[in-house]
């Protein structure tokens, strides 16, 4: 399975599954999907943040359509919870087109009766949902436990049945609320109404819910640049010191470790910085970037591209190559010039050399964190990306690029269109950003399994 | 040269020899950066402390008529240069720049009768609020030198319009319509291109052309010029003149240490090629003293195809503003 390709695919690809009148199944890249490998792999890649809804029902369609024979006990749970999670995290409208798919495929299997009679039974829209898109559910019920079966359990719910054995067998062994399922089967056969709007918001969204501020400052775009941007503007370095660290502690806790060397050429150029209300903006999330990789990868080496030896006399700042000490300078912030551990961005920008230099250390992936101005020179880092297959080095390298708001123009900052970049402006971005990052080396497959998986179970995903 | 060498030797021979200015042998010339069509060569020096910078010390205090600018000198000590060229836009008001430099003592508020308004057609009088400084575009500035003590308001109109229509833009006197609406891309130069730390000058190529040289009194002084250099003196012609992106051709080597070496002959050899962008200094180079202050003196520089004012100090640059003039 090529992670990072079906990752962008997952991210950009946004055309939807279509059911033609005839129940005829379109969707372009079926053959992408069919040929990734490793289905629990697979379908978990579909939990990172920033994957399409449309992408994510096709992940379920695929899961929910292929026989699960073969499959030990830890993949089956996997995927039960993955489709769970889909089913619930999705707009409820993909989720019935996926369903009525699975009917037209004639897909029988148990997972999928148990996930049909999940979504019309227990989704907490279900009564708004039925009332909506009747004969579609009814479809996707009749589908899930055989036409007459589910219809025999209409007719015993609506004699008043609620628990006699051929019930219990046929359906209420499925639900966890048998008293909920009956109201819902009386529901799906009853008259309809006419008008019903059906909800078009998943109950259980899969992405994490994101601070929307109309205006953005430097300090609102997550805790941990909030915290170093008051450390550059020379803030109290003994209160702020301890909350960087909890913040970056929180925004960590229960990633796993990237069994990975990991080099981040870090633009410690005067740009960087930027100027009046945007000053140490882009600098401080670039540091909070650098921050989380240091807590989350085994290794991580970080080669600061600035003018290191234009820096004058401060010797933590003009260090190169270095782990950031979060306890570091407790008496003074780095605006104030006490010491703090930030790099102080000065000089211009020569990516091209950082990138040589991070890749001596032969790392498993290099990340170059820039706002993407190069001008030492413009298109060197290009050309020496461009020229790493010849040199036989097939280290992966990724551009991402620091920005003030999602907004911003990047047209005059990308200095190397070839490599695969992200742009990045708020502490939200990196749910996503990492699995980005760490799909492109070797541990990144497993290190994404983990980190859905403990999504999954951490309560993060339904 | 290694790859990384941001100081280097090679270009200190630019200065002194080829612009004919004396003093200049005192400074020394850094890495050259590149931003599209703009090359910038930082240039460090000796700085003469005591000379009020531009945007902390120097205040628009108002127009007093069109074409009429009074300039005031706040700080409490230290004589201001004025910068060459210029200009203050403030909203709904008309846009003024300056002809000349000047040097006004410490507290001093001195009224320029030669502005020139760079936005026909807007009423209004600048007021001191709300305001931002620029430097007249390069294309401009020969034009605006020459025109100094001249009392017309609208005289650099029809080259603002010749500039506007050259630019494809509506042929009108409103140099907003570059500085205010291009400002979003323009202002990019002040990031695209780094100021260095100590940094008090720069030299200015637009594509392989010499543009300019800036020389401040001190790194503080030149910081607060940058963003009116690189965004508005010299980027409006760099704007124009950005190349279309091209596709990366990669570097022969194949190792790191090879790709290394390649880099850092690659980068020696567009050093040279900046070297060989200086003009050549055919004919004299005349000085004309405009005013003094104590020991300082303004005077206008001219020679072949370089226009722009300096002033020096017993012989020694103080500040020079020089530009490619025709």
């Amino acid at each position: 399975m090529d992670t990072p390709s079906l990752l962008q695919h997952f991210r950009t690809h946004d055309t939807p599954l279509v059911l033609s009148r005839g129940g005829d199944l379109a969707w372009d890249d079926a053959e992408l999907h069919r040929s990734a490998g490793d289905i629990e792999g697979y379908a978990l890649l579909a939990l990172v943040p920033g994957a399409l809804p449309w992408q994510r029902a096709r992940v379920l369609l695929r899961t929910l359509a292929e026989s699960r024979d073969g499959l030990d006990d830890r993949a089956r749970a996997t995927l039960a919870k993955v489709t769970r999670a889909l089913l619930f995290g999705l707009p409820p409208e993909h989720v019935i087109t996926v369903l009525l798919a699975l009917r037209r495929l004639r897909a029988n299997h148990k997972h999928v009766t148990r996930a049909a009679l999940a979504f019309v039974l227990e989704h907490p829209d279900a009564g708004e949902l039925i009332e909506a898109r009747r004969p579609a559910l009814v479809d996707c019920f009749e589908h899930a436990l055989g036409k007459a079966t589910a219809r025999a359990c209409a007719r015993l719910v609506r004699a008043g049945d609620t628990g006699s054995g051929y019930l219990r067998r046929a359906l209420l062994r499925f639900t966890s609320d048998p008293a909920t399922a009956i109201e819902r089967v009386r529901a799906l056969y009853a008259p309809g109404t006419h008008g019903a709007i059906a909800p078009q918001e998943p109950p259980a969204p899969l992405d994490p819910v994101r601070e929307h501020t109309p205006i953005v400052t430097p300090t609102n775009r997550g805790d941990i640049a909030a915290t170093l941007v008051h450390l550059y503007r020379g803030g109290p370095a003994a209160e702020l010191r301890p909350a960087l660290a909890g913040y970056v502690a929180e925004a960590t806790r229960g990633l796993p470790r990237l069994p990975a060397n990991v080099a981040m050429v870090l633009d410690t150029s005067g740009s960087m910085r930027g100027y009046g209300e945007r000053e140490w903006a882009v600098m401080s999330q670039a540091v909070a970037l650098q921050l989380v990789l240091d807590r989350v990868c085994d290794r991580l080496t970080v080669i600061e591209t600035g003018d290191a030896d234009a820096r004058g006399p401060d010797p933590v700042a003009g260090a190169a190559a270095r782990g950031l000490d979060l306890a570091a300078g407790a008496g003074a912030g780095p605006g104030g010039g006490g010491g703090g551990g930030e790099p102080r961005p000065v000089g211009a920008t020569d990516l091209a050399s950082g990138l040589l230099d991070a890749l001596e250390s032969r790392p498993d992936l290099v990340v170059v964190v820039t706002d993407g101005y190069e001008n030492l020179l413009p298109g060197d880092l290009a050309r020496v990306a461009a020229a790493l297959p010849r040199a036989g080095i097939t280290t992966p390298v990724l551009l991402c690029q620091a920005t003030f708001t999602r907004g911003d123009d990047l047209t005059l900052r990308d200095p190397a269109p070839a490599l695969p970049g992200r742009p990045f402006w708020h502490q939200d971005d990196f749910a996503a950003l990492l699995p980005w990052m760490f799909a492109h080396c070797a541990p990144g497959p497993d290190w994404i399994k983990a980190a859905m998986l403990a999504r999954l179970e951490g309560g993060g995903v339904t | 040269m290694t790859a990384r060498d941001t100081h280097v030797t090679g270009l200190d021979a630019l200065l002194p020899v080829p612009l004919g200015l004396d003093g200049l042998d005192a400074y020394r010339a850094g890495m050259p950066q590149r931003a599209g069509a703009l090359t910038m060569v930082p240039v460090w020096g000796p700085s003469r402390p005591g000379i009020v910078p531009p945007r902390s010390g120097l205040k628009l205090r108002r127009v007093v008529g069109y074409g009429q600018v009074e300039l005031h000198n706040g700080a409490r000590e230290g004589v201001a240069i004025v910068p060459l060229h210029i200009g203050y836009i403030q909203d709904a008001a008309q846009n003024h720049a300056l002809c000349s430099s000047a040097l006004l003592a410490a507290g001093q508020t001195r009224r320029f009768d030669d502005a020139c308004c760079v936005q026909a057609g807007q009423g209004g009088y600048l007021e001191g609020r709300d305001q931002w400084f620029f430097v007249l575009p390069v294309e401009l500035r020969g034009k605006a030198t020459r025109l100094r003590g001249r009392q017309d308001y609208a005289k650099l109109w029809p080259d603002i319009t010749a500039l506007n229509r050259a630019y494809g833009l509506p042929s009108r006197g409103h140099l907003e319509q570059i500085l205010s609406r291009e400002r979003a891309t323009l202002t990019q130069f002040q990031s695209r291109l780094e100021l260095m730390p100590g940094q008090l000058g720069a030299l200015f190529f637009v594509g392989d052309k010499f543009a300019g040289l800036e020389l401040a009194p001190d790194p503080v002084y030149f910081a607060e010029m940058w963003m009116a250099l690189v965004c508005f003196a010299y980027g409006v012609a760099a704007w124009r003149a950005e190349p279309e992106p091209a596709e990366a051709e990669p570097y022969d080597g194949t190792s790191l240490a090879g790709l290394r070496a390649e880099l850092a002959r690659d980068r020696a050899a567009w050093v040279e090629r900046v070297a060989s962008w200086m003009p050549a200094q055919d004919g004299d180079v005349r000085l004309v003293e405009e005013e003094r202050y104590l020991d300082l003196r303004l005077s206008t520089v001219t020679a072949a195809h370089l226009t722009g004012q300096v002033v020096t100090e017993h012989d020694r640059l103080v500040y020079a503003s020089v530009f490619a003039d025709r």
